[in-house]
C-alpha cells in the first residue's frame, strides 16, 4: 500500500474560477524522492501546499498512511517544508530557528540541543548556530531551512522550489547535498521545481504537470525517452524535441511520414503502431541528438531532409545547430561537424528507433 | 553624486546653519526662561544662558535691619530693593526674586558680618529647579495632570495598537470585498480634526459615563490613530514574507502563537513608529482635553491654562512646558532606531 495517496484532487481558488488542479491521482511510496515538474502556473506548488495544509482542498482526498489528512491542521500532518524564500525567521538565531519546532512540542531542553546539533551537522552549519540569518549567505540560510525541516523527523519532506533563489553554481552543489541527505535519512520527499535539470538529477520519479493535470509520471529516463505526450516531449530536454507535422502514407507495405520538407520511412515497430493512422496527420518528435548531418556531397543511405544551417551555438563538447528544414526550425546536436559554417546546406539523417509520434487530437504518444 | 564645489558647500552650510538657528534660538531662549529667576526675567537684554548664582550688596542699617541692593545690569549700578531684618521676609524675597533657597536665619547670620566688616556683596547659588518645583506648587493639579497625561497616552497607544495592527494585519493578509474601500475609509477618518468630533464625542462619552475620564479621552485620540496605525502596520505586514508565517504553522505553531512569536517581532518597527504617533497625539492635545475633561485635566491643558493665568511669572509656565516636552522627547529618542529601521528599509 502506498504511503501518500492523492485521490481525485481538485482545486479552485474562486468558486467560478478555473481548476488549478484537475482530478489529480497519485500514489507515492515510502522513501521515494518525487519531483513535481512543470511550467509556472501548472498547479505543482498548489498541490504541495494542499499536502502541507496551507491551501484548502476543493475536492478529492489526500491520505498519509491510509489516513485522510484533510481535516488536520498543518502542524498535525507530520510534514515539514522548505520554502522558496527559505522562510527562516530573521529575529531568531540559527539555533533558535532550528529549535523552535521542537520547543513547540515541549521537548526537554537537553534533548532539543542534541537534536538541533545533529540536524545542523547534517547540513554542515553546526559552527554557525549562534549567528543571525542576516549574517549568513543565501546558501547557508537554505541549509538552516533544511536543518529545521529535518529536525522534526517528518513523515514527508516538502520542498517548494528550494533552490531557485540560489546562484547557479550553488544550486548544483546544494541539490547534490539534498539528494545525499534524502538518501541518508530515507524520508519520503516531494520536491517542486520548474527546472528540468534539477528534476532529472534528483528524482526517483518525476511527475510532469501542465494546466493542473498530470501529463506523465515516470523515472527521469522514461519521461525523456518515452515522453507520454507532446507536451512532455517539448518540455523535457535542452534543447527540446523538434516537432514536424507529417502525413502518414503507405508505399511498398511500408509507412512513410512526409511533410514540411521531410521524408522518413518508419521503422518496423512504428509501422505497426501507426497502422491505423494511414492518411492522417500526426506530430513527429525527434530529439536534437537523434538528428545527424552529413555534407551535401556525402554518402547517405536514407536522407531525411536537406537543411540550411542558420546559427551555430557552441557548447564546447558539442554544438547545437539551428537549422531550417522546409518550414520548420529545428535544432540539431552534433559533435562530429562542430566547425561547420553557418548558411551552408547539409543532409540530415535520423536515428529511426528514436522517433516519437503524437496524436494530433489527444496529444498522446502513439 | 557629484561633489559640491566650494561655493555650493558654503551656501549649503549657511542654509543649514540658518535652519538650525531658527529652531535652536527660540528653544534655547525658552529653556533659559524656564531656569530664570524673577529678577532674571526683568533683565534686558535677556541672556541666552541662565545665571547660576545671584549677587546682592548688603548695607547694615540701624537696628537689626539691612538694606539690600541688586544690580540689574542696566548700567546704573546697584539699586535699593528692600530694607528688612525679618528672616521670613528675606527668605521669601530670595526665593521669589532670585530662586535662592536659603533659610532666613542663615541669611541674617551672613549679613551680620557687615556690621563688623562694613557693606559688602554676597553670592548665593541659585536653586536651578526652583521654577519646576514652583510650577507644581502654584498649580496644585499639575502633578495629577502629569499622571493623567501618562495614563491617557498609554491607553491611546494600547487601543490604537491593538485595533490598528489587527486591522492592518487583516488588510495585509486577507483578500475580501471592500478591502480597497476600507483602506481609503481609514484615510478619511484621519481627515477629521479631533476638535471637530469632540463635541459629538462629549455627548457620547457623557451617555457612556466616560466623560472626564482618561479612557474616554483616549477613545477620542484613538480614532485617528487606529487608522494611522493600520496604515503603517499593514504596509509592514505586506513586507513580511507570508512564508515565514506558513513555516511557523507547519512547524507546530497555532495562528495566535505565530502572530505573537513571528509576525509581531518582525513588525516591531512599525509598532514602535505608530505608537509614537499615538503617544504624541495624546500627549500634545489641548483642545479636546479642554472640551472632554472637567476635573481630570491633562498636563498640556494645565500648562496651557498656566500661561494664561499665572501672572506671577511666565517662567513657571515655561518650566511646565519643559516638563511637557521632556517625556515626548525621551519617548521619541528611545524608539528612533526602530523608526530608522522602518523607513531605512531593513531586510525582513
Amino acid at each position: 500500500m502506498s504511503y501518500l495517496e492523492i485521490k481525485e484532487l481538485d482545486k479552485k481558488y474562486t468558486a467560478k474560477g478555473p481548476l488549478i488542479v484537475d482530478k489529480m491521482n497519485l500514489s507515492i511510496d515510502q522513501g521515494e524522492f518525487i519531483v513535481f515538474l512543470g511550467p509556472s502556473g501548472c498547479g505543482k506548488t498548489t498541490t504541495i501546499r494542499m499536502i502541507a495544509g496551507l491551501e484548502e482542498v476543493t475536492g478529492g482526498d489526500i491520505t498519509i498512511e491510509g489516513e485522510s489528512i484533510l481535516d488536520k491542521l498543518p502542524k498535525d500532518r507530520g510534514v515539514s517544508m522548505i520554502f522558496q524564500s527559505y522562510a527562516i525567521w530573521p529575529h531568531f538565531t540559527v539555533f533558535e530557528n532550528i529549535a523552535y519546532p521542537l520547543k513547540l512540542q515541549k521537548i526537554d531542553k537537553n534533548e532539543i540541543r542534541k537534536r538541533v546539533e545533529k540536524a545542523a551537522q547534517v547540513t554542515q552549519i553546526d559552527n554557525l548556530l549562534d549567528r543571525y540569518p542576516s549574517q549568513m549567505s543565501g546558501g547557508q540560510r537554505q541549509r538552516v531551512a533544511v536543518s529545521r525541516a529535518i529536525v522534526v523527523n517528518p513523515k514527508i519532506f516538502l520542498m517548494d522550489e528550494p533552490l531557485s533563489n540560489l546562484d547557479a553554481k550553488l544550486r548544483v552543489s546544494m541539490r547534490t547535498d539534498l539528494r545525499d541527505i534524502h538518501d541518508k535519512l530515507g524520508t519520503t520527499s516531494i520536491f517542486v521545481t520548474h527546472d528540468q535539470s534539477e528534476a532529472m538529477s534528483l528524482a526517483d520519479r518525476i511527475i510532469i504537470m501542465n494546466r493542473g493535470r498530470i501529463e506523465q509520471i515516470g523515472t527521469p529516463v522514461e519521461v525523456y525517452q518515452q515522453s507520454a505526450t507532446k507536451f512532455v516531449a517539448g518540455f523535457i530536454g535542452t534543447p527540446p524535441t523538434n516537432f514536424f507535422e507529417v502525413t502518414i502514407t503507405e508505399a511498398d507495405k511500408k509507412l512513410i511520414a512526409t511533410g514540411g520538407g521531410v521524408q522518413l520511412s518508419l521503422s518496423k515497430k512504428d509501422t505497426e503502431r501507426l497502422s491505423s493512422y494511414k492518411g492522417k496527420t500526426v506530430d513527429m518528435g525527434i530529439r536534437p541528438e537523434y538528428l545527424g548531418i552529413v555534407p551535401l556531397d556525402g554518402h547517405l543511405e536514407n536522407s531525411f531532409a536537406t537543411a540550411r544551417i542558420d546559427f551555430i551555438e557552441q557548447q564546447g563538447s558539442h554544438a547545437i545547430l539551428i537549422a531550417t528544414i522546409g518550414t520548420n526550425t529545428v535544432k540539431i546536436e552534433t559533435s562530429d561537424f562542430m566547425n561547420i559554417k553557418a548558411k551552408s546546406e547539409v543532409q540530415v539523417f535520423v536515428k529511426k528507433e528514436m522517433v516519437s509520434f503524437f496524436d494530433k487530437e489527444t496529444t498522446l504518444r502513439i | 553624486m557629484d561633489r559640491l564645489n566650494i561655493v555650493q558647500k558654503t551656501l549649503m552650510t549657511l542654509t543649514l546653519a540658518f535652519m538650525v538657528l531658527v529652531v535652536v534660538i527660540p528653544l534655547l531662549f525658552f529653556i533659559t526662561v524656564s531656569f530664570s529667576s524673577a529678577t532674571d526675567m526683568t533683565e534686558f537684554p535677556k541672556r541666552l544662558l541662565p545665571t547660576r548664582s545671584v549677587t546682592v550688596y548688603i548695607e547694615p542699617v540701624e537696628g537689626d535691619t539691612y538694606e539690600l541692593f541688586y544690580d540689574y545690569g542696566r548700567g546704573d549700578g546697584y539699586t535699593s530693593i528692600i530694607t528688612t531684618g525679618v528672616a521670613d521676609r528675606l527668605e521669601t524675597h530670595f526665593q521669589r526674586q532670585y530662586s535662592v533657597s536659603v533659610s532666613g536665619d542663615k541669611l541674617l547670620e551672613d549679613f551680620s558680618r557687615t556690621r563688623i566688616e562694613g557693606p559688602m556683596t554676597f553670592s548665593y547659588k541659585k536653586d536651578a529647579f526652583y521654577n519646576f518645583k514652583q510650577f507644581f506648587r502654584i498649580i496644585p493639579n499639575a502633578a495629577p495632570a502629569l499622571k493623567n497625561s501618562i495614563i491617557v497616552s498609554l491607553y491611546t497607544i494600547l487601543i490604537s495598537l491593538t485595533l490598528g495592527s489587527s486591522a492592518g494585519y487583516v488588510i495585509a493578509r486577507y483578500r475580501f470585498a471592500g478591502r480597497e474601500q476600507l483602506n481609503v475609509a481609514l484615510l478619511i477618518v484621519r481627515m477629521f480634526p479631533t476638535v471637530g468630533i469632540s463635541i459629538p464625542m462629549a455627548v457620547m462619552l457623557i451617555k457612556m459615563g466616560l466623560f472626564d475620564t482618561m479612557l474616554g479621552l483616549a477613545l477620542l485620540y484613538s480614532i485617528p490613530n487606529i487608522a494611522l496605525t493600520s496604515w503603517i502596520t499593514s504596509s509592514i505586514f505586506i513586507g513580511i514574507n507570508k512564508e515565514m508565517e506558513e513555516a511557523a504553522w507547519i512547524f507546530g505553531a497555532s495562528r495566535v502563537r505565530t502572530f505573537i512569536n513571528i509576525t509581531l517581532p518582525l513588525a516591531f518597527p512599525a509598532m514602535a513608529a505608530s505608537s509614537m504617533y499615538s503617544f504624541l497625539t495624546a500627549w500634545n492635545d489641548t483642545i479636546s482635553a479642554l472640551i472632554l475633561t472637567n476635573e481630570n485635566q491633562t498636563l498640556s491643558l494645565v500648562v496651557y491654562k498656566a500661561i494664561g493665568t499665572t501672572s506671577s511669572g511666565i517662567q513657571y509656565a515655561a518650566a511646565g512646558s519643559i516638563v511637557l516636552i521632556l517625556p515626548a522627547l525621551v519617548f521619541t529618542f528611545i524608539i528612533r532606531k526602530y523608526i530608522g529601521q522602518m523607513w531605512g528599509g531593513v531586510e525582513l
